[in-house]
């Protein structure tokens, strides 16, 4: 016999990092309708840009989108108004910010792994990671001043510079890094409740992932060639080792690959860009106002993330619009969930490594 | 009841809760959790379940759809407790002070006992606003706390719910009846 019966999971759980609210209608067990709400944490972000805050200081602002990806926000604001006022950044200036987007890829990537444990009941395992985490946070820490919000990306450079100690320390920490990115790799792919419960679990196939526009790390876990770093032409990633990354199972397990061979990818750019850093200057003056209208895409940790910033010889911009790689991937997330069972559900969710305060601004 | 109070403070429990932030003072508050700083050497457990929790941390300024939920939970937590408010924007609304959605930090709605300065708080100021609370939970008593705002309730308007009410303030002196 067939019961339809209503659950739902959220605003506030212990498997959510974030308000959120699913409501999932099942049939014995079988997840059948998913109905997801999304905005706890609107503030009014984009609105403030265009209206409170002078545009030299929007960069600072867009960073608090998102504490997780603060850097690609500012980043490609930065980008933004940059190419409205006509200035192209120097090498040196264009590795640090590299450095700083792929150490941010890493940490986030690790929060989600761990957070994937967490959620398969595994509670060593994400203090382990969380441990291990804290090597790319001290980097972090020593290189912008700061471990979460860190303000690196001035309009026209960046606010700190890399000395040679630095260098080493960064070297010393990515060396240990590694050999524990392998150990995890294998207990990702080895450890029962990590693998084989994984596989085939929450998937989402390759149609289905052109269909729903799927993005970041869950399409390339799908198959799909997607990856802004290798599409667009901001930065040289060509020149220190960047390889696109993708699997084709496009479950969880998938996901988890997908993330642990980017975070391998990221520790190898991050050493060739500090082995070969140009010199020059770390921050330039820019002169004039932004005018016009650009689109800027740059790869965030989850994805593409679109900024559109117009501007017209003012101290306030009249537009910023920000598209997010989670808001992008919601319809694919849905499709995921159709047809699960309802025990799957914090697993295959802690798996798209969803961030809200980024949908919902 | 000084029985309970010693082993309370060896065991608080802590729930939680994101009214709106922007995430990075969650992440810290995980890490602080995390081995290197090692939050649960004071016996501390991250709980989702407001009736067994004794320290409400919560970050984020409050956003005009969290605040009913704050305040919910707030009230379901069983006294004596502490609350935390965690980074510059659950202090005073920070950054996204004024913006049209925000409403200025939790002490709007909910006495706050500990502020923890910091965009955003790291590991260590929040190991120190642990510490600093449970000296204060050790000082509380049984007596009922109440959240300074609270929201009437759903309403049903022929087949539509309608939540209308829940964003009128209600006085928190009235009686219970007038709250629904």
């Amino acid at each position: 016999m067939k019961k339809v019966v209503n659950i739902p999971l959220g605003s506030q759980h212990i498997s959510l990092l974030e308000p959120i609210r699913f409501q999932f209608t099942t049939e014995n067990e079988k997840i059948i309708e998913v109905g997801a709400d999304v905005g706890f944490v609107h503030r009014g972000i984009e609105k403030a840009c265009s209206e409170t805050f002078e545009w030299k200081k929007v960069g600072y602002v867009v960073a608090r989108v998102c504490g997780l990806c603060a850097i690609t926000h500012s980043l490609s604001y930065t980008l933004a108004v940059e190419r409205l006022l006509g200035y192209e950044a120097n090498e040196r200036i264009k590795y640090l910010r590299m450095l700083m987007v792929e150490l941010d890829r890493i940490h986030s990537h690790m929060l989600c792994l761990a957070h994937v444990s967490e959620n398969a009941g595994f509670e060593a395992m994400f203090m382990q990671i969380m441990a291990d985490r804290e090597l790319v946070m001290d980097i972090q820490e020593a290189i912008s001043g700061n471990r979460v919000q860190f303000d690196y990306i001035a309009i026209g450079g960046v606010n700190r510079d890399v000395t040679p100690e630095l260098v080493n320390m960064i070297h010393k920490n990515l060396d240990e890094l590694r050999p524990k990115i392998d150990d995890l790799m294998e207990r990702f792919s080895n450890n029962w409740s990590l693998s084989l419960k994984y596989k085939g679990v929450g998937v989402l196939t390759l149609d289905e992932a052109y269909i729903y526009n799927a993005l970041g790390p869950l399409a390339r876990a799908s198959g799909l060639k997607t990856d802004v770093r290798a599409e667009s032409s901001d930065f040289p990633y060509e020149d220190v080792g960047y390889e696109m990354i993708f699997e084709s199972s496009g479950d969880i397990y998938a996901r988890n690959m997908v993330r642990l061979r980017e975070i391998i990818n990221s520790i190898t750019m991050c050493e060739n860009i500090i082995d070969n850093l140009p010199t020059g200057e770390i921050i330039e003056k820019v002169k004039g106002k932004p005018e016009g209208e650009v689109v800027v895409r740059v790869e965030a940790p989850r994805g593409e993330l679109f900024y559109l910033v117009k501007g017209s010889r003012k101290n306030f911009l009249d537009r910023v619009r920000i598209k997010t790689p989670t808001f992008s991937a919601i319809p694919a997330m849905m499709e995921v969930f159709k047809g699960s069972e309802y025990a799957d559900a914090p697993a295959i969710l802690a798996s798209f490594d969803p961030c809200m305060s980024c949908t919902a601004k | 009841m000084s029985f309970f109070k010693r082993f309370r403070k060896k065991s608080p429990w802590i729930l939680h809760y994101n009214a709106g932030s922007c995430n990075g003072c969650d992440i810290e508050i995980l890490a602080t959790l995390a081995p290197k700083y090692d939050l649960e050497r004071f016996g501390v457990i991250n709980t989702g379940n407001p009736k067994q929790s004794d320290i409400f941390l919560v970050t984020g300024p409050v956003t005009y759809r969290s605040r009913e939920r704050l305040v919910k939970l707030y009230t379901q937590m069983p006294e004596p407790k502490v609350v935390i408010a965690v980074g510059s924007c659950t202090t005073t609304g920070g950054v996204f002070r004024g913006m049209y959605n925000v409403e200025d930090g939790i002490d709007q709605y909910i006495p706050v006992d500990v502020y923890v300065p910091g965009c955003a708080s790291s590991p260590q100021l929040i190991i120190d606003g642990v510490v600093k609370a449970l000296e204060i939970l050790e000082n509380k008593n049984q007596e009922i706390e109440k959240p300074f705002k609270l929201f009437g309730g759903i309403r049903q308007v022929g087949t539509k719910t309608s939540r209308r009410d829940m964003a009128k303030k209600v006085e928190p002196n009235r009686s219970d009846d007038d709250q629904s």
